[in-house]
């Protein structure tokens, strides 16, 4: 299958399927992007009935002003052999409000599976606020397994590298949201659209209260 | 001669928190000198550096630095380097996301912003990064990588003493630069500061050992101990250091 890209942009949401079933030998590459001025809840569930199948769900988040955004992942590996990835980084500003449930569940005698979540998250201002909850059902014994989430703040330390190198401390912050969603960018395959992409998301960084 | 005046530090204390770790350092730098301070662990080394490029945390509670005429103490840290200052850091951050190139491209322009030009063309500005990479033996792949991911030890400082020969300040401050870094990759750095060294620019080398010393001569030493500079001297400072240890000032 091929790298999906759903964006979500104020009065155009594409949003992904709700439900996707992933079988023998296939691969899913899919990124979720939501921009700022955007209030939606995305649910993702993925089922990985064949072997030889691998996942690979992405997120990139910016959420400014009264945004109401969750994200809700279910990745269920039923049977042995597959492998699932997932990494959502996200920033929120303003009086926004973002959710992450993860749920990676793991079925009986679906044995040799590995399935990894991350989650990080950065507050913005003192308003915003970032729930994020992964949760693992695990029934097999031979799987490798790990999730990780974080919710912060801009690290202070490459903020005043920055400045010391004369880059005014704003635009600054906006480097380091960059530096901080590019991993989920990187995994767009299509160059061009991976170009305009990082190109609105800067934009779109920029109009934000940093 | 006060015009000769690069930098002046009259009596500062300065510290985190509740806690004064320099206690009164006075401190004058001419244009084209270079000055070594070295101390022992917890002499306020890194504070003396951190109090210079203004980072946050570090509050000054009484004295004065004045830089080219100026009050340093109430400008910010990105208007120092406009003003011409520049810290080779003890630790490089990592900046994963940001190539080298954009890295600089953003500070050039910053800078050109702040002293009214427009920002400069990106020919010439790929024309000057090739030419300052190669003037530090750097390769030229490494202005697609993300800034200091993955790099050596050796390969940060490179990439510290680069930054400083493309802002071209006025002076520098290089912090334990010598740390953790081999003789190879030593002799790389101080090449590369002793090129950038001109009459009208200054250095202070801020260390615990001699490494570097060895091969950037300074002009004037200072030992600082618990927060004061108890003496200061010429080169034969640095070897009587060597010797006998920090014990012997007082």
């Amino acid at each position: 299958m091929a790298n999906e890209v759903y964006i979500l942009r104020p009065g155009s949401l594409r949003l992904p399927p709700e439900h996707v079933e992933v079988h023998d030998g296939e691969s899913l590459n899919m990124t979720v992007i939501v921009l700022p001025g955007v209030s939606a809840q995305i649910p993702l569930r993925v089922d990985v009935c064949g072997s030889n199948a691998s996942v690979t769900l992405n997120g990139l988040y910016l959420t400014d002003a009264s945004d109401n955004v969750s994200i809700i992942t279910d990745i269920r590996h039923t049977v042995s052999g597959s492998t699932s990835t997932q990494l959502f980084n996200g920033v929120a500003s303003g009086q926004s409000r973002f959710s992450f449930f993860g749920k990676i569940l793991i079925a009986q005698d679906a044995q040799k599976i590995e399935a990894y979540q991350t989650n990080r998250n950065i507050l913005l201002s003192q308003n915003a606020t970032v729930d994020t909850k992964p949760q693992l059902e695990i029934y097999a014994d031979d799987v490798k397994c790990s999730h990780g989430a974080t919710v912060g703040q801009l690290n202070a330390d490459e903020q005043f590298y920055m400045r010391s190198r004369g880059i005014p401390e704003v635009e600054a912050k906006v480097l380091q949201v960059i530096s901080f969603l590019s991993p989920v960018l990187a995994g767009i395959e299509d160059e061009s659209l991976r170009a305009s992409l990082a190109e609105e998301v800067e934009n779109e960084i920029r109009k934000m209260s940093v | 001669m006060a015009n000769d005046i690069l930098l002046e530090i009259k009596d500062l204390h300065a510290g985190i928190g509740e806690k004064e770790i320099l206690k009164g350092v006075n401190l004058t730098i001419r244009k084209g000198e270079i000055h070594a301070v070295m101390g022992p662990n917890g002499a306020g080394k890194s504070t003396l550096s951190a109090v210079l490029t203004g980072k946050p945390m570090y509050e000054v509670t009484s004295g004065s630095i004045t830089f080219m005429g100026k009050d340093l103490l109430s400008m910010s840290p990105e208007e120092r380097s406009w003003a011409g200052i520049f810290m080779s850091f003890q630790y490089p951050v990592e900046i994963p996301g940001v190539t080298i190139t954009n890295f600089m491209k953003t500070a050039i322009n910053a800078k050109r912003e702040a002293l009214g030009l427009e920002p400069m063309k990106a020919g010439d500005f790929l024309k000057l990064l090739k030419e300052k990479m190669a003037f530090v033996k750097m390769r030229p792949e490494f202005a697609k990588r993300e800034v200091n991911v993955g790099f050596s030890g050796g390969e940060k400082k490179r990439n510290e003493i680069f930054q400083m020969a493309m802002l071209e300040p006025k002076f520098s401050i290089l912090d334990e630069t010598d740390s953790g870094l081999d003789v190879d990759a030593l002799k790389i750095v101080a090449d590369g500061v002793n090129a950038l060294h001109t009459e009208e620019t200054s250095a202070i080398i801020i260390t615990h050992y001699q490494k570097l010393l060895e091969y950037v001569v300074p002009d004037v030493v200072h030992v600082l101990k618990a927060g004061r500079i108890v003496t200061t001297g010429g080169r034969e400072l640095v070897d009587a250091i060597e010797k006998n240890g920090f014990d012997q000032f007082q």
